[in-house]
């Protein structure tokens, strides 16, 4: 049997899983993966593409690892929308789909279709797998295919420690599925909340001295514009881990004027590569240090390379664009180097603005406009343009007490003095909220 | 056309108070904006042009887009100065009325 159920075993009474108001053990949930053995032995065979429906959950959860038992591929689909689920079950060679409701299991059939190569590699293997999918913010989700054994393995002889995390991203999601298994197989206890508004996470932390929050610099600027911190005790939170995008100066220098008792790690990982252990900057973690025996990284044209030993076989529906003949990713993220080797993300580079030849980073303009004390949020982007081909906009959400001409003159005066002039947005927009993804995300398109 | 004029020369000012052009501090129909002798170079220029189509929809209640293909392929610029500019924003807001 697998080292992590062992685990749980002898986790016993301790808490794993916080759901739904409700708390369950170690035990618990290893009696509820046997019981899903029992309960699925005829219907589901070893090897098989199997689809849980929902996202996180008791049960959820439990199935997931009764399916990386039983050597199945796996593939979370957390959307309620028919014509997602059905797109995703298809790219992804799904045989079934398993859906729970109140306790009880519904089995989806699929007629059986030729399977991808990579899926059979696997099978022929005898290794579980894992099916993900991108988010899709630009094109179709790419499915990806990951050895779930390999993924596991990384977690094997870590120290058991009592910590509470809440998981913040989703269950279809290489970084929530990242807390999931870095929790459970120390013995920690997640946290998981009904839904990721900022009130709600507040109430979480609050009612179950979460310590640790893993989340995106996104959600976390919601956090200090709702100003729900407010109204809860968040004392119990040690650590806030922040990753998937780049993280605004002024708002780190915020949230530790308010936070002056937590520690903020800056994480990295992609979908690809699987979560990276990287080393932050002592005194600026915004700088970081990849140190993983699993990884290897170059710099090319300002771009990082990475080259995992647990990367993604390969996408099931997308051409292997984004990797090099010799295995090399290239993550689209925009780095620059220290001497002492540390690494700062300043962008993607799908993102880069082009303004008549010069290159404009969206974060660096970001960080600029966030300094205004009346600004609550911005996103920057670029538009099509005739003159320059592109333009540098603004969107920019804004105090209520400074009017829309004012806040218009000020930023870019502000932007005229802290930048060069082809990085000063030529049109700012006024709204009420700056577009994010299901993955709290800024997404930096119209 | 006059309306048209003086938020150009409006907008020109409002632009001016970033950039600290001398000349364009009292801008009047003549006033060169972009080509030979122009005073706005073209990042300003974008900036200037989105600056004034955002005036016109809020003042005029006309939504035009004063770059495109025709414009970019005329031979005099309509960009060249306050008066042939606003001559361009009325051609602009009359095909506007012709059309809507």
């Amino acid at each position: 049997m697998s080292w992590l159920l062992e685990k749980f075993k002898t986790f016993g009474n301790k808490t794993a899983i916080i759901w739904n108001n409700k708390e369950y053990s170690y035990k618990n949930l290893y009696d509820k993966i046997q019981e899903f053995e029992t309960l699925l032995e005829k219907d589901i065979k070893k090897g098989e593409v199997i689809a849980i429906l929902g996202d996180y959950s008791f049960e959820n959860i439990a199935l997931f690892f009764y399916l990386y038992k039983n050597k199945n591929i796996i593939v979370p689909i957390i959307s309620d929308k028919e014509s997602e689920i059905k797109e995703k079950l298809k790219e992804s060679y799904s045989d079934k789909a398993l859906k729970i409701n109140n306790g009880n299991i519904k089995i989806d059939t699929f007629p059986q279709t030729e399977k991808h190569n990579l899926i059979e590699n696997l099978r022929q293997s005898q290794n579980a797998g894992l099916i993900l999918f991108s988010s899709g913010s630009t094109g179709k989700p790419k499915a990806m295919l990951h050895n779930l054994d390999k993924m596991v393995d990384i977690y094997k002889n870590r120290k058991e420690k009592n910590i509470n995390s809440l998981v913040f991203l989703t269950f279809d999601h290489i970084g929530g599925i990242d807390t999931l298994l870095r929790l459970l197989s120390i013995g920690g206890t997640i946290t998981i909340p009904d839904d990721r508004t900022p009130e709600t996470v507040s109430k979480y932390i609050e009612k179950y001295k979460v310590e640790v929050l893993p989340t995106t610099p996104t959600f976390l600027n919601l956090l200090l514009i709702s100003g729900v911190y407010h109204k809860y005790d968040l004392s119990s939170l040690k650590i806030i881990a922040y990753g998937a995008e780049p993280m605004p100066e002024n708002l780190l220098k915020k949230l530790k004027e308010i936070f002056p008792n937590v520690e903020f790690q800056q994480k990295f990982g992609t979908s690809e590569t699987n979560a990276i252990k990287v080393k932050n900057k002592k005194d600026n973690e915004l700088f970081l240090k990849i140190e993983d025996e699993n990884i290897q990284y170059k710099i090319v044209d300002g771009e990082l390379w990475i080259k995992s030993k647990t990367q993604v076989l390969g996408y099931l529906n997308a051409p292997m664009d984004s990797f090099t003949k010799d295995g090399w990713f290239k993550t689209g993220d925009l780095v620059e180097k220290t001497k002492d080797g540390y690494i700062r993300i300043i962008g993607r580079k799908k993102e880069v603005i082009n303004v008549g030849g010069e290159k404009v980073l969206p974060s660096e303009v970001e960080a600029v406009i966030l300094e205004l004390p009346s600004v609550l949020d911005c996103m920057v982007y670029g538009e099509e343009n005739p003159i320059t081909g592109q333009m540098v906009v603004a969107d920019v959400i804004i105090n209520d007490d400074i009017d829309q001409k004012e806040a218009k003159k000020l930023i870019r005066k502000h932007c005229r003095e802290k930048l060069d002039n082809y990085k000063v947005p030529t049109k700012i927009n006024f709204v009420d909220k700056v577009n994010f993804g299901d993955r709290f995300k800024k997404i930096r398109r119209k | 056309m006059e309306s048209i004029k003086n938020i150009i020369i409006e907008s020109l000012k409002e632009l001016n108070e970033e950039l600290n052009i001398k000349e364009l501090e009292n801008p009047d129909e003549n006033t060169k904006i972009y080509g030979e002798g122009g005073l706005l170079d073209s990042l300003a220029l974008v900036t200037f042009i989105t600056d004034l189509e955002e005036k016109i929809e809020d003042e005029l209640g006309y939504r035009i887009t004063l770059v495109n293909e025709r414009a970019m392929s005329r031979f005099r610029s309509p960009f060249k100065d306050v008066k042939t500019l606003s001559l361009y924003i009325q051609e602009l807001i009359k095909e506007e009325n012709k059309d809507g």
